[in-house]
């Protein structure tokens, strides 16, 4: 090892002050495309992200190092962390010669110079080309769907490629024409060389050499200039916009209005997102993946996360002004006299169209999918908010379930059903007639008037006596928990109907809930905390589930194949998987996986307020996750919410033909296993 | 043009059987978990009233509502859906007042509020279902009625009332002032209030008397309510058999057949 | 004792309501041990007919009586009351009666009540029972002053045989001042040639659960077809655009009572069933076996309609033959 390796820096180069000249526009520009994002962000709404350092900078780690989301799709995952390891040692090896040649700093040398600056570099700098040639072929000949085919993107790719070939040539012809002696611990570089000597004399290498070096370092200084104004800007945005990402489960992603002094209930202009929504926007890298795991967009409807963030942030970038319009203040509040909202956002953009925003269900599969943390469904809950509470523009069955739930506590317009009918000869107790309770069983506004429910309903209370479960129930005095009418956008109505039961729990001392409703469960959990609200809440298969560990429920084994299908609200948006898998397991001989299961589980196309809204026949959510659910060959759909056993039960109806599939509670599987000779529900043919 | 629209607040009518019970001493329903709403004629009638006011360009509407504090929710309610003011007389008497009372309390009201063009009513209230309050409130006012109408447009000085008879319709032409009864039709589901109205409905002013302020001369009576009860009818119904739907069908379309070849 | 008067608009003709009417009048003033006196607006046959069961009959012929004109008609009826002065006046439930009868009240200082589905006569006190609360609850009311002007719910009536020898026929006298404060300008009949909604003996009727105006004209009309019924529909339907105004059955819309109704998509709120309680059988498709509407079901099916009735008409079709 010889302590003298090394090279010249500067080799055959002069007049480098240019260089260092050349510089300063580079980093002006590359300064002002940087800028000009912060300035934009800078017009959004105050927002609080920077608490919990620490977990945040383990998520930065995960998540922006080592793109753990990213690498959800393996081959894309590969050629990325090629591309982005390359480059931070690219980036380092810049720094050593930087350090070496301006500030005397005299390390690049010896063996660091072999290992590190001729081999690792080398080594990198060809993944650099393996993950460019993966992503081309992936971008020109695959041409997969989602992905986002721009010029802008096509030109990165060929700018990444010509520098880091025009670099690798550089490398030969210094090589070959300084016969290097050290020449094989940079194999790329040196291969390089021995190609180009085969065609080119030493004295054609050097003046090639001359002109490509400039011509590579205008390219490479272009490029910096160039980052802060394509999608590139991702490598600032992205571990920033994760690193300021909420900490919170999906499920309380929802940002709360106050309605004294907010100047917009809703968003319709730029001026009413917040500089963290800004952030997302720049934050896309135009991956498509959360398009591409839209259940809407998936069964052919025109939803498009993708493209509603694209267009909100072309529209930031080519229309600030106007898109702003006038600035607010730190509350919201316009400042001085005029009041100029930016420009109008819902039908302007075309995939903020009403219909597409009506598409959503909320199941916030877009964020989980999204490699950068990205909140697209947040966004689309704050513009249904200003066509609700500003327009009063909504579809016409919405509006009947909105006017239910105002005038009757519960969205079932039409319904003859009363709270009390599930209970029927069951002695269940009224909380105000049991203030020893140990907990209160919520039973929700499906769980009480949809009569398939009802027996979930059944089945969950008499698994609770059967374990000697002191609990209690709200009976008529419950109200909706309000998920609906927030879902749908009409935040003011579920303000109302928070406090009213929030103030219902409190007159009762309520403070263990448990309910069979993920969306129940979500909102008690989550949601009423803003209003004062802080409760113990449980869903019905976490409670159910302790039960059997304590060996107060003791079921026997079952005997059937069981799927079973997470629910958005229960898996995604908090992170339940196990206690729901826990019981389905006991209770059945076999349990199968949905292919597209736990963090990716399809929704079934209840949530958001569309089981309201009559979808066209050919594009329906739940048919697609019927056709999935038949396809896992089981007897069994086990399902833990309300919204899903409707949907699936309506989706598999339509499509099993003769087979005999049916679709259960976990707590009515675990009901039979616990009581063996309960008769299955019969569920409407 | 001064358009006036009275408005009820009644129990929820859609109160399921199993949670609707009478008091027999009071004779009239209990109120149990039942909630308070707008009765639906009225609020098709105001619905009607918003209408004719963006067709023809220029009318002030005034709501109006005869019955117990909680009334001021759907005058609030009115005024969201943006009617110009409102106006409630609170009854410190008889809580069920026959439609005679209501139509003469209404009357006094009306009179104090000013001069109305067109008055407006639903055909009948969901809980009592009278039907009558309209046409008295006509006769007290000495001015003519129209009932059972859905529609109302501005023809010159007068107005043109579509309004619904049992084979069809008719086209009313009326003289102001007019009292026009309201009934439901597709076009005239009551619109859904913006957040920031209903919100701004309670910072508004509204003009309020006790009944017993208005001087109204009840009278002796009208009619008295001698009994009230919840007729007892079971039928147990026979649920089409068979163990595929289409034996169920069969069984369910012998019976029709079985039912109308005797006819 | 004070007569009972009855109101009948000749251009009706002597239907089912007319004859309902009359028979109920008729039992009353037997009751009472009064004379009817009936009043009949427009001179045609009805006159006739009506005249073999009232005692005595008043004919308002003047050519401006020919067709109702509200405030015309109402002025030439207080008049006729005010001389008769009866202890009760009886209309059926069609849109003139309805609107006129509480103002006529109004006029002859008496009271009003609608909807009557049973009426009695104790003394000199007329006793009515009519559905208060949507079709949910049944009232008793006693009418305090007189005359009682009651539009009854007429077709629930029997009719009452025809005497052989006509009653009395007269012209009423009348001093018409030209009213002009409203008039009826336009008059648009949508069923046509058919029977009427109340009088028809098997309807098929839908409800929400139907879906849309297509399938009310794809899936239930055929059926209405196959057995020779009428069309009708709940509120909710009519409110939706799926079906006319006319079609409406309920509290609020036309009140049958058919041999068999059958219903489908309707949850059987009381409301709608209010406007059928007089139907002979009930027959009902719902996707919900907890429905309302199966209490008062002869014979049902729980199933989704749109399965189901393509079956049933093709079971129907094949009998048929």
């Amino acid at each position: 090892m010889n302590a003298e390796a090394t090279r010249e820096i500067y080799w055959n180069i002069g007049h480098v002050w240019v260089m260092y000249a050349l510089l300063v526009p580079t980093l002006a520009a590359a300064g002002y495309g940087v800028y000009r994002h912060i300035s934009r962000w800078r017009q959004g709404l105050p927002v609080a992200c920077f608490d919990r350092p620490a977990e945040r900078i383990r998520r930065v780690l995960t998540h922006a190092i080592l793109q753990a989301r990213t690498a959800r799709d393996a081959y894309a995952g590969w050629f990325h962390r090629f591309i982005f390891f390359g480059f931070i040692v690219l980036v380092i090896a810049t720094t050593v010669v930087a350090l070496d040649a301006d500030l005397g700093m005299h390390i690049m040398h010896g063996a660091f110079y072999l290992y590190f600056q001729s081999f690792v570099v080398d080594v990198f700098g060809a993944l650099v080309l393996v993950g460019v040639a993966m992503a081309a072929a992936r971008r020109f000949v695959a041409r997969p769907k989602p992905l986002v085919y721009t010029d802008e993107a096509a030109g990165i790719l060929a700018a990444i490629l010509v520098i880091v070939v025009t670099g690798f040539l550089l490398e030969g012809w210094r090589i070959a024409a300084t016969h290097d002696p050290w020449a094989a611990w940079s194999p790329v570089g040196n291969l390089a060389g021995r190609a180009s000597a085969m065609v080119m004399t030493g004295d054609a290498m050097r003046l090639a050499h001359r002109v490509m070096w400039w011509f590579h370092l205008v390219l490479s200084f272009g490029f910096i200039a160039w980052l802060p104004y394509t999608k590139m800007m991702h490598v600032i945005t992205a571990p920033l916009n994760i690193y300021t990402a909420s900490l919170s489960p999906i499920g309380a992603s929802l940002r709360n209005i106050d309605f004294e002094s907010s100047a917009a209930f809703g968003v319709n202009s730029l001026q009413g997102f917040t500089w963290k929504d800004l952030l997302d926007l720049d934050a896309c890298t135009e991956c498509g993946r959360c398009t591409a795991s839209c259940p809407a967009n998936i069964v052919g409807k025109e939803l498009s996360p993708r493209d509603l963030i694209l267009q909100l942030r072309q529209l930031m970038h080519e229309r600030p002004r106007e898109a702003f319009g006038v600035p607010a203040n730190g509350d919201g509040q316009p400042a001085g006299g005029e009041t100029h909202a930016g420009l109008p956002l819902i039908g302007m953009l075309p995939a903020l169209s009403p219909e597409s925003l009506w598409q959503c269900t909320t199941c916030a599969a877009c964020m989980s999918a999204c490699p950068v943390f990205i909140h697209q469904m947040p966004k689309i809950v704050d513009l249904r908010r200003h066509l609700v509470m500003e327009e009063a523009d909504f579809p016409a069955s919405m509006q009947e379930a909105v006017m239910s739930l105002e005038k009757r506590g519960h969205p079932f317009s039409g319904t003859q059903a009363s709270r009390l009918d599930w209970a029927d000869g069951l002695n269940v107790r009224h909380i105000k007639d049991a203030s020893d309770a140990a907990v209160l069983l919520w039973v929700g506004c499906a769980g009480a008037l949809l009569e398939r429910n009802q027996k979930i309903t059944r089945a969950t209370a008499q698994l609770l006596q059967a374990a000697g479960v002191n609990f209690a129930i709200l009976g008529r005095d419950e109200k909706c928990c309000g998920d609906p009418a927030r879902r749908i956008g009409n935040e003011f109505l579920f303000e109302t109907l928070a406090k009213d039961n929030i103030a219902k729990f409190k007159q009762h001392a309520v403070n263990k809930i448990v309910t069979a409703c993920p969306h129940c469960f979500n909102t008690l959990r989550h949601e009423y905390a803003h209003f004062g609200g802080s409760f113990e809440v449980y869903h019905h298969t976490e409670y159910l589930a302790r039960l059997v560990d304590e060996g107060r429920l003791k079921p026997a084994a079952g005997g059937r194949k069981v799927a079973y299908h997470d629910p958005c609200y229960l898996g995604r948006h908090n992170g339940i998987y196990d206690a729901p898998r826990q019981l389905v397991q006991i209770a059945s001989r076999e349990v199968i996986e949905f292919e597209r299961c736990k963090g990716s589980s399809f929704c079934c196309g209840g949530g958001g307020g569309m089981s309201f809204i009559e979808e066209p026949p050919d594009k329906r959510v739940n048919q697609e996750r019927a056709r999935e659910a038949l396809a896992t060959g089981a007897d069994v759909v086990a399902v833990a919410c309300p919204f899903c056993t409707t949907m699936m039960e309506d989706g598999i109806n339509a499509r099993k033909g003769d087979r005999d599939v049916r679709v259960m509670d976990v707590s009515e599987l675990l009901l039979q296993a616990v009581q063996p000779g309960t008769s299955a529900p019969t569920s409407a043919p | 043009m001064n358009i006036l629209v009275c408005l009820k607040q009644i129990l929820d009518p859609e109160v399921p059987a199993r949670d609707f019970h009478i008091d027999p001493a009071q004779r009239e329903a209990e109120r149990g978990a039942a909630n308070l709403v707008t009765n639906i004629f009225c609020e098709n009638a105001l619905e009607t009233a918003l209408q004719f006011r963006e067709r023809s360009g220029d009318a002030r509407i005034t709501a109006l509502s005869y019955g117990p504090a909680t009334a001021e929710e759907t005058l609030r309610k009115a005024l969201a859906m943006k009617a110009d003011a409102a106006a409630l007389v609170v009854n410190d008497g008889n809580p069920n007042p026959h439609p005679l009372t209501v139509a003469r309390v209404l009357a006094s009201a009306i009179r104090r509020l000013g001069q109305f063009d067109l008055i407006m009513l639903g055909r009948e209230a969901g809980d009592w279902g009278a039907g009558q309050t309209g046409a008295l409130l006509a006769e007290e006012l000495g001015v003519p009625c129209v009932a059972f109408a859905d529609s109302i447009e501005r023809a010159g000085g007068h107005l043109r009332i579509r309004r619904q008879t049992e084979w069809g319709w008719e086209i009313v032409e009326a003289q102001m002032p007019v009292v026009v009864t309201i009934t439901n039709d597709e076009h005239n589901v009551p619109r859904i209030p913006k957040v920031r109205d209903v919100m701004m409905s309670y910072r508004q002013l509204l003009t309020k008397w006790n009944a017993s302020e208005l001087g109204v001369d009840a009278g002796d009576g009208y009619y008295d309510v001698t009994d009230l009860f919840i007729p007892q009818k079971e039928t147990r119904c026979e649920f089409a058999a068979g163990d595929t739907e289409e034996e169920r069908a069969g069984a369910f379309a012998k019976r029709l057949a079985e039912l109308t070849s005797t006819l | 004792m004070k007569d009972i008067a009855i109101i009948l608009f000749a251009s009706s003709g002597f239907d089912k309501a007319a004859q309902g009417l009359t028979g109920a009048a008729r039992r009353l003033a037997d009751e009472a041990g009064a004379k009817l006196r009936a009043i009949v607006v427009g001179a045609t046959e009805t006159v006739a007919e009506v005249a073999r069961i009232a005692d005595t009959v008043v004919v308002a012929g003047q050519p401006e009586m020919a067709d109702y004109q509200p405030e015309l008609c109402l002025n030439a009826l207080t008049q006729i009351c005010r001389e008769i002065s009866p202890a009760a006046v009886l209309l059926s439930n069609d849109t003139y009666s309805q609107e006129i009868a509480p103002r006529l009240a109004h006029r002859l200082a008496g009271s009003a009540v609608g909807d009557g589905i049973e009426i009695r006569m104790q003394g000199d006190t007329v006793r009515v029972v009519r559905q208060v609360y949507g079709g949910k609850a049944q009232a008793v009311l006693e009418m305090k002053r007189s005359p009682a002007v009651v539009w009854l719910r007429a077709r629930a009536f029997a009719p009452a045989p025809a005497r052989a020898a006509a009653g009395e026929i007269a012209g009423a006298v009348l001093d018409l001042k030209p009213d002009q404060r409203t008039r009826i300008v336009e008059r648009k009949r949508e069923e046509t040639g058919e029977a009427r909604l109340e009088d028809a003996r098997v309807i098929v009727a839908g409800g929400r659960g139907v879906g849309s105006r297509d399938a009310f004209a794809a899936e239930l009309q055929p059926l209405a077809e196959i057995l020779g019924a009428q069309m009708a529909a709940s509120r909710a339907a009519c409110d939706a655009g799926w079906a006319p105004a006319t079609w409406q059955v309920g509290q609020t819309g036309k009140k049958v009572a058919p041999d068999l109704y059958v219903a489908i998509g309707i949850s059987g709120a009381s409301q709608h069933m209010a406007g059928i309680s007089e139907a002979k059988n009930v027959a009902a498709i719902n996707t919900d076996a907890e429905a309302p509407i199966f209490k008062h079901c002869r014979f049902g099916i729980v199933g989704d309609y749109r399965k189901i009735l393509p079956l049933v008409r093709q079971k129907l079709a094949a009998v048929a033959k």
